[in-house]
């Protein structure tokens, strides 16, 4: 067995153990965002038909993915960046990047049963059908693993864990009022849509959706755009672990 | 020389040097103490030798290898518990030793046998299978202890392995760092409690203020402390010091403590003195001995209040 593979068996034994006492309770608390998600939409339309419905449901995975990676992840690695637990697991002989990928296993992990159940409950809840492409495996990977390592991005890079921390209170806000997910991105101002056109978020919509509907979305840009971020996270990532001060 | 450390100054954005030209070297099989007072740049030190930080000058070599190019190989190299507790909170005690010990490169029926005899020697088998959040603070040192010693490094750091240890387990970790000695690794040993170290190491250097100000074995930096008695008086509380007789010599005081050296030829006198004021009421205890590293130490660091560090350990 290639020594890597090895160590990084290891690894996802040893962050799955450390993180046994967090990882039920983390799972359902996905499992209960996203059950809130899908009937807290209702509230907002009174009058939602199943066409708004399925448009909104399959926001929900990039929502759950982006709330995981973005800021739930940050927050527990400004935990352990306080803990000096980086101290030790990077006194290890193990490449840096194969504990981060064991860790990046376990959250995409979290977050898949939370994705599953949105979908599910929003299909039968609000009535629609989903038409589900093979792409989107891999189109829903992508989205987790960009939203993990941008999130490791934002943890290992705040130079005090706090500023983490703060960051993800505004990345939620952001994410959930400021950025097309749960709407079209016509309805924003020409600026915000401006930017929007260069960061992942909108792209990660498209991925979802265009591989769980048959509604019309342009997924090589969004393959392409996430996966330019995707890179971006990890060479970042990459670069800020490999620091030493 | 295993490891050498030449030059190494270690400058932080702010605040003084942390490490100021500190040199010294390490052979195979040799338990090297590093002695200091909190701050002293201990800790500093030992996380520029495993890579966690970048020194501003100096270097560090093991084997020859230069690790400030290559903290791989150092990491490689060197086994490590540090100061802080191990991230163990969801892991077993055995769990943790095991997969450190195969991470380390161990193989794993070869690394499990280890790990129960460590757990064994070091009578921990009541709580191998307990979490880690669930251990005391001094069984999980020890578990953070085995953890370095499972598959050790050739060079095995242990920065204050015994704090919060027990006294019975303290000596039986004594006893496997002995044996890491034995098998060949360098065993580079931080602590402020100088007392166990003078027992524990075969050679030490005394660092304060990022500058070694002491090295050699521990008869050697006793030099001209091991010739006479040393005389340690604790006042009792809201008293004077009081005025000393001139034959008392390289006198150190903080607070209710005072420790002197006293002549062969003057320690009945220096008995007298201090049984009388005792007897006053000035003086809650003393008690005269012969001197102990520990007076080298305080004499080399010029403040009596580094021993209570020591103490607050121990």
């Amino acid at each position: 067995m290639p020594k890597v593979i090895r160590q990084y068996g290891l690894m996802l034994k040893w962050q799955a153990l450390s993180q046994k006492p967090l990882l039920p309770l983390s799972m359902a608390v996905q499992v209960m965002i996203a059950v809130g998600f899908v009937i807290g939409i209702s509230f907002f339309y009174p009058d939602i038909n199943p066409t708004i419905a399925k448009f909104l449901t399959t926001g929900a995975p990039t929502i759950i993915l982006l709330m995981i990676g973005l800021v739930l992840l940050p927050q527990i690695v400004g935990m352990s960046r306080k803990e000096g637990t980086f101290d030790y697991m990077w006194s290890l002989p193990i490449p840096r990047i194969v504990y981060i990928a064991a860790d990046a296993t376990i959250w995409v992990a979290v977050a898949i049963p939370g994705v599953i159940v949105a979908l599910a409950l929003g299909a039968v809840y609000f009535d629609f059908d989903l038409s589900i492409s093979p792409l989107v495996i891999p189109a829903l990977l992508l989205v987790a693993t960009s939203g993990v390592l941008l999130g490791y991005t934002i943890a290992h890079g705040a130079p005090k864990p706090e500023m983490a921390h703060l960051a993800t209170q505004i990345l939620v806000f952001a994410i959930m009022i400021f950025s097309p997910v749960m709407y079209p991105v016509e309805q924003l101002p020409d600026w915000l849509a401006k930017i929007h056109s260069v960061l992942p978020i909108q792209y990660m919509a498209d991925l979802s959706r265009g591989t769980l509907t048959d509604l019309d979305v342009d997924l090589g840009l969004a393959f392409i755009v996430v996966g330019t971020w995707c890179a971006v996270g990890f060479i970042a990532t990459s670069i800020l672990i490999r620091r030493r001060h | 020389m295993l490891l050498e450390i030449d030059n190494l100054v270690k400058q932080y954005r702010k605040g003084p040097r942390a490490n100021d030209g500190i040199s010294l070297a390490i052979a195979e099989g040799e338990v090297f103490g590093l002695l200091g007072p909190n701050g002293a740049g201990k800790t500093t030190l030992v996380n520029q030798i495993i890579g966690l930080k970048v020194p501003t000058s100096g270097s560090i070599k093991i084997d020859g290898v230069d690790v400030v190019a290559n903290p791989d190989y150092a990491r490689k190299a060197c086994s490590f518990q540090a100061q802080t507790q191990v991230p163990i909170a969801g892991l077993t005690a055995i769990q943790a030793i095991e997969l450190v010990g195969q991470i380390r490169g161990g193989e794993k029926t070869s690394v499990q046998g280890k790990a129960a005899k460590l757990i064994e020697s070091l009578e921990i088998r009541e709580w191998a299978n307990k979490m880690g959040a669930t251990l005391s603070g001094g069984v999980r040192r020890i578990v953070a202890f085995c953890m370095a010693a499972v598959v050790p490094g050739r060079i095995v750091i242990l920065d204050e392995p015994t704090n919060d240890i027990d006294p019975v387990r303290r000596r039986l970790l004594w006893n496997e760092v002995d044996a890491l000695a034995k098998t060949g690794s360098a065993v580079l040993l931080i602590t402020h409690n100088v007392l166990e170290a003078e027992r524990a190491v075969n050679r030490l250097a005394i660092i304060d203020q990022g500058r070694i100000i002491g090295s050699g074995t521990a008869a050697e930096l006793k030099g001209h402390d091991e010739e006479g008695m040393r005389l340690e008086l604790v006042l009792e509380p809201g008293v004077e010091m009081p005025n000393r007789p001139s034959y008392l010599n390289h006198t150190v005081t903080s607070n209710r403590r005072m420790i002197s050296k006293v002549r062969e030829r003057d320690v009945a006198q220096a008995l007298n003195w201090a049984q009388s004021l005792k007897e006053q009421g000035v003086v809650e205890e003393f008690v005269l001995g012969p001197t102990t590293l520990e007076d080298a130490y305080v004499r080399l660091v010029g403040r009596l209040d580094v021993l209570e560090n020591k103490e607050a350990s121990s």
